[in-house]
Order: C-alpha cells, then structure tokens, then sequence
C-alpha cells in the first residue's frame, strides 16, 4: 500500500470518479481524496490550499471534457501557479481524438509537473500513475 | 558663144537654191550647185571634175550597188544617205534623173538632194511610237477598235483581236462584234451605249462580260468616244480592255473580305483592332453590342472614350507594353468596367499587328466575355467553401459521437468489470446503481445525437415566410410559467409585418432555446429582460435577442459556445446541447448565428436568417 498526503479526482462524471476511487482503494492509502466536478472549482481549491498553507494534492486525476472549465484549460491555468514539489497529474480521458493526444505529446516536455495521458476504460491503477515514471498509457 | 553659153549655164546651175548636180556619162561631177557641194564639202572647188562615187562615198547608208546602177543605166530613182555634221545626223535624199541636150541624147544624170532628217526623225519617232504603243496594249492588253458610219466597217486592232480569241484575219461586223456581249446585261447594255453614242454622240465607259470565239467568258472594259465632223458623228472609236484577271481578283478580294467580316462579326468574342494611339480602327458586331454603340460611333474611339478612366488606363497600359514588347497577351483576366458601372469579367488576348516591315502598327485584341463564368466559379467557391465547412463539422461531429458512446462503453466495461470481481453484496448494488445509471446517459446521449442528425439531414425542410411577431407570442405562451416564475420581462421591439424565411419547427425552436437560455443564465442582482428587435437587410433579416444576464467572457469561451456539450456556467440544467442545436438549424437553412456578451453585464444573439431560397 502506497502512502499518499493528498489526490485530486477532477471529472464530471460520476461514474467514473466511483470507479477511480474503488480501484484507488486497493493500491493507496490515503486519507485526503477531493473530488470536482470541473476545472474551475478544483483550481480555486488548489488556490485556497495554498494561500492557507495546506497541502497541495500529489496526484491529480484530470478529465478533458468537462463543463465550465475543461482540462487543458485547467492545466494552462495551473502551470502559472508557483510551486516547489512537483506533482503527477494523469489525464483520464474517453476521447480518442488525435489531437487530443498531440496536445499532451505537446505540453508534456515543458510542463512543470509530470503529466500522465490514459484513455478510458481504465482497469487498474498503475505504479506509474503514482511515481514519476516516464511512461505513456 | 559658145563658151559664154557653157559659162551661163554653169553659173545659173551654181545659184540654184534646191541642191542640184551635174554628172556627165563618165559618171564625173561636171557642175553643182553651191548648196549641193556645201552637202559634202567645204572646199567646193575640188569637187568639181572629181567621180561622183567618191563623193557619196564621203556619207554613209549609201548603197554603191544602188547608185551605180542609177548611173550607169541613167534611170530614175532615189536613195538615202546620211552624213554627221557637228555631232547631228543629218539625212538627205537625192533623186537622180536622165539629162538630155536638145536632141533627147543622154548626157549624163542630174541630181537633186533634199535634206530629209526632219522627216527620217518623224519617221522613226512615229515607229518607235508604234512599237510601244504596240507593246502597251500587249501588256495592258488593251486593244482599239473603229467604226465608220459612213462605210459600216468595223475595225478591231489586233490586241481586240486576240481578247475576242479570233485570229488576225479575222473581219468583224458590227453586229457580230455586239453578239460576242454574253446574253443578257451585257449584250443589252453594249447595244444600248453603242446606239447612243451613234445617235447623240454619247461617250461610255463599261465593265461588261463577253463570250469568246472559244467559248470563254472573259470581263472587259468597253468604251467609245465619237469622232463628229460638221455636228454629226461619222465615227465611233475606243478601246477594248481585257480586265477579267483584275475582275476576278477584285471578285475573289470582296468573297475573301466577306468572309473574314462574316466570320469576324459572328465570332461570339469582342474583336477590335486598334492602332498606335490605342484607337479603334475595327470592330465586330459583338464589340458593338456589348459596349451599345454603332461601328461608325465606334471606330477612332478609344478606351478613355468607351469605359471608366481607371480601366482606360490600364487597358492602355496593356495595349502599350504589348506594342512595346511585340509579345502577345493571351487570355489575360480582366474587368471592363463601362462609364455606368456596369462591369463585365474578360478574358483578353492582345497581339501586335506589324506592318509589311515588321514595325509594330497597332494590335489586334479579342476579348470574351466569362462573366458567366466567373459567376458560376464564384458560386462553385462558395459551394466548396459550404461543403469543406459541412466536412469539417461532420468530422467533428463524429468526434463527438464517438467520444460520447466511448465514455459510456468505458464505463460499462469498467463497472462489469468490478462487478464480476466484488464480492460484496451491499458493493454489488452500488455497481448494478451506477450500471443503470450509465445506461441511461447512454440513452440520452443517443437522444441527443439523434436531434443533431435530424437537424443535418433534413436539409430539404420546407422553408415558408413566417410572421415573427406570431411564433414569438407562441414561443412566449408556452413559456408563460417560466417566465411568471422568474419575473422575466420581455421587450418586443419586432416591426408587425416582420417576416422571415425559415422552416417552422426550426424557428420555434430557435427562440424557444435562446428565450430559455436568457432565463436560465439570469443574474441574480437584477430582475431579468430580455429585448428583441428585428431588421431587414439586403438578403437577411437579422433578429436581435439581448438580455441582462450573467454574460461570459468571449475570451476564454468565444470558439465553444455553439459547441456540443459546452456548458459554461455551474448548473445542473445545463448539458451543452442548445446553442449547438440552434446553430445547426440556422446553418441548415442558410443562415448564421454570432454573439455579443459582457461578463456580468449580458448576452446578445444576432440571428440572420437567409432570405433568398
């Protein structure tokens, strides 16, 4: 069991954020496990954390399709936050649109934290999606 | 006596003005007049006594043969000789006679000269004069003829002759010299000038066709002029032209004109030809019609005359860089814009016309006219702009189909998944929960996809001229509780008689979306409006529906708000179909749909509704 501080599960759709979290379930311990339903309120909360001092989460589970705010949006607004630790976010995804994917082969080199890309249906959680390991599903 | 007798004689034959002289039986010059010896020589006195053969043998062209025999035989006769004084010919003719004494014996000859160069001169003047004419009238074969009134004789010269194809022999008479003229206009007309110059002494001059003692038709020029002595005519006389090669020509040149012109004025191209100073010297009939002027109006016109200054110019512009350049311009785009206005698209070939030596004298320009054309590829851009526009949103469409069926297979292959592995009963509900659940996303989703097609695929929807105001009071009844519940207030500055083009289902619809979507998004700080207008444009009418709302910023949403499953603000309502919905039906009939908005201020949709069919 991997000890984790704190992981965000960024997606409107619940089915999957039940299913992210009872695979989670067996490969984590953690205690502080957020759910949002879009970018725009994740990214406020990541905000207050860090104005209040908190944790920030170590991983993040991030959807494109979302409403309000979607996941690239997201991102874009999370590399202009300042941080020391450098987190993992792993894109989880149903679209198989090629751009999608050349947008993440894209971003992925100068992104400041370490971005995973997962399309759906997702079986299990991988070493990989917790620890930094170059790795593309 | 007798010795002053031989004297007198000799002295009265010395002053005899007509050059006379003496030769005895001995053929030796016994006496001479003064001016017969100033023929041959200056020193008269030694000439006497001398033989008269040595005397003409001093000039030349004299025949010793000749002059011997006249002396000797004493005969009667004449001869030619010449001599060069002072660089000129002179010619003479001397006439030799027996001379007799009383009692008829011969005593030698006498001989008179006469100096004869004026008439020698006449007389070759007069042959060279033939010969030429002679010549001419083979050359130009012009032949004579002459008719005496008096004897009825016909005389055709020999030129006359051969046009007539008769050998020289031949005698003609008037009436068969008429009945050469071809039957008909020319036989007529030659029997008519003919009697008239006869009878009034009238000249005439005609181009007529005759038919040769072979048979062959031949155009000549006939004319005669009368000869009148006292007032009255006794002769007729002319010349006789064979100009049937000159006819021909003349003939062949008007066919190959007509032909060229025929050809030139049904060409379904504008032909013109200018010269150097860019000035119409030929148009065709097409050239006339389009510019809506005669080719008399036409031609010495140039462009500045004909069309507006700028395309003048740049025609002239054309015009001399192909002079210039002798280089043709072929099949050039261009716009002839005429001084009302009007323009018509060219395609335009201008090629230098030179001269016979090669210097450039104007150009020859042709001109079609592809306005047609260019209206049709104008129409084929656009179609291809419409179609690649239509790929590109069912390329997206199917992203979006695909997208959405795969999240819903994703979740179902996942949740069976834990399914097959939980063993937990209380587990085992949730997931069988959350299995239904996904299967009625996916029903829904199918739903909506299902709209989307139907919106594309019933292009063919009946478009009719609806009252504005009419489906909006309808969109509005139906909406009454919604609009009673959130106090909503409705501005309706629509002109009564506004009207659109546009399919029924599809413009209820519409409003009932965007009059939902004002509602839906409504700010909270301020009691909801919602204003419409309507206006007429060239081939639009452009609605206007504006509320006060919450807004959004463009910035971040601007290319997603027509988007499927867009949603921009955190309501539960809210699945991102609507504004795509309405696009589509405005895109299926034509027409198109953008937005205004202000964060926290509010949203307005501009709806152009296409009016042409």
């Amino acid at each position: 069991m991997k000890k984790i501080n704190s992981l965000f599960i960024v997606d409107d759709d619940p089915i999957t954020v039940f299913g992210i979290k009872k695979m989670l379930k067996l490969v984590v311990a953690c205690e502080d496990i957020q759910v949002f339903e879009n970018g725009q309120t994740a990214l406020e909360n990541i905000k207050k954390r860090k104005e209040f001092g908190q944790s920030i989460p170590d991983i993040i589970f991030l959807d494109i399709n979302m409403p309000i705010m979607d996941g690239w949006d997201f991102l874009k607004e999370f590399a202009t936050l300042d941080f020391s630790e450098k987190i993992i976010i792993n894109i989880i995804t149903s679209s198989i649109d090629p751009s999608d994917y050349q947008r993440w082969v894209e971003l992925k080199p100068n992104f400041p934290h370490h971005i995973n890309f997962k399309n759906k249906p997702i079986c299990k959680i991988d070493d990989s999606d917790l620890e930094m390991i170059d790795m593309a599903s | 006596m007798k010795a002053a007798k031989t004297i007198t004689t000799d002295y009265l034959l010395k002053q005899l003005p007509k050059a006379t002289a003496l030769v005895n039986r001995k053929q030796i010059l016994v006496g001479a007049s003064d001016s017969w010896l100033n023929l041959f020589s200056e020193d008269q006195k030694k000439l006497i006594g001398k033989h008269i053969h040595m005397l003409f043998a001093l000039h030349e062209d004299i025949s010793e043969r000749a002059l011997d025999n006249l002396l000797s035989n004493f005969e009667s006769g004449s001869l030619r000789h010449k001599t060069t004084l002072d660089g000129t010919t002179c010619w003479f003719e001397s006439t030799f006679s027996p001379w007799f004494d009383d009692k008829e014996n011969v005593l030698g000859t006498i001989i008179q000269t006469d100096d004869i160069t004026k008439i020698v001169e006449n007389e070759l003047e007069l042959d060279r004069i033939k010969t030429l004419f002679k010549e001419k009238s083979e050359v130009a074969k012009v032949g004579c003829w002459e008719y005496d009134i008096a004897t009825e004789q016909l005389f055709w010269c020999e030129e006359t002759k051969k046009i007539h194809e008769v050998p020289s022999s031949y005698l003609p008479r008037v009436n068969e010299g008429i009945e050469y003229y071809k039957k008909g206009f020319s036989r007529n007309k030659i029997s008519m000038l003919f009697h008239k110059a006869l009878e009034e002494g009238t000249p005439f001059s005609e181009r007529l066709v005759i038919v040769t003692n072979k048979g062959n038709e031949k155009w000549v020029k006939a004319s005669g002029k009368p000869i009148t002595e006292n007032g009255a005519v006794i002769k007729l006389f002319g010349t006789f032209q064979d100009i049937h090669e000159q006819v021909m020509t003349e003939i062949q040149r008007e066919e190959n004109e007509r032909l060229m012109t025929t050809l030139i004025n049904h060409l379904p191209l504008n032909v013109f030809v200018k010269d150097k100073d860019s000035k119409k010297v030929l148009v065709n009939k097409a050239e006339c019609d389009y510019v809506g002027k005669t080719k008399e109006e036409l031609i010495g016109k140039n462009d500045f005359d004909l069309y507006d200054t700028k395309a003048a110019q740049m025609s002239r512009d054309e015009d001399l860089e192909v002079m210039r350049t002798m280089k043709p311009l072929i099949g050039k785009e261009t716009i002839g814009t005429k001084k009302d206005g009007t323009a018509t698209n060219f395609l335009t070939s201008k090629i230098p016309l030179l001269d016979l030596e090669g210097n450039v004298n104007g150009l020859i320009g042709i001109s079609m006219d592809i306005t047609h054309l260019k209206k049709k590829e104008d129409q084929l851009r656009n179609l291809i702009n419409v179609t690649s526009i239509q790929n590109k949103k069912l390329i997206n469409f199917a992203h979006i189909v695909s997208h959405n069926l795969r999240s819903h297979s994703a979740n179902f292959s996942m949740l069976l998944q834990f399914l097959k592995k939980e063993d937990n009963e209380s587990e085992k509900r949730q997931i069988l929960k959350m299995l239904t659940q996904a299967s009625d996303n996916l029903m829904l989703t199918l739903e909506d996809l299902n709209e989307v097609v139907a919106i594309n695929t019933n292009i063919n929807l009946e478009k009719s001229h609806l009252n504005l105001n009419g489906v909006l009071d309808k969109v509005l009844q139906n909406l009454t509780v919604l609009l009673r519940q959130n106090n909503v207030k409705i501005i309706n500055n629509i002109p009564k008689d506004s009207t659109v083009f546009c399919v029924p289902s599809y413009l209820e619809s519409i409003l009932l979306n965007l009059v939902t979507n004002a509602v839906k998004y409504k700010s909270q700080e301020r009691k909801p409006i919602i204003k419409f207008h309507a206006a007429r444009l060239k081939n639009k009418t452009l609605l206007t529906i504006s509320d006060n709302g919450l807004g959004l910023d463009l910035n971040k949403h601007g290319d997603k708000i027509f988007g499927m499953y867009k949603t921009f603000h955190n309501r539960k309502d809210s699945r991102g179909l609507g504004l795509y919905i309405v696009k589509n039906q405005m895109e299926a009939m034509g027409g198109t749909i953008s937005i205004e908005s202000k964060e926290g201020f509010g949203t307005t949709f501009n709806v152009y509704f296409n009016e042409e069919d």
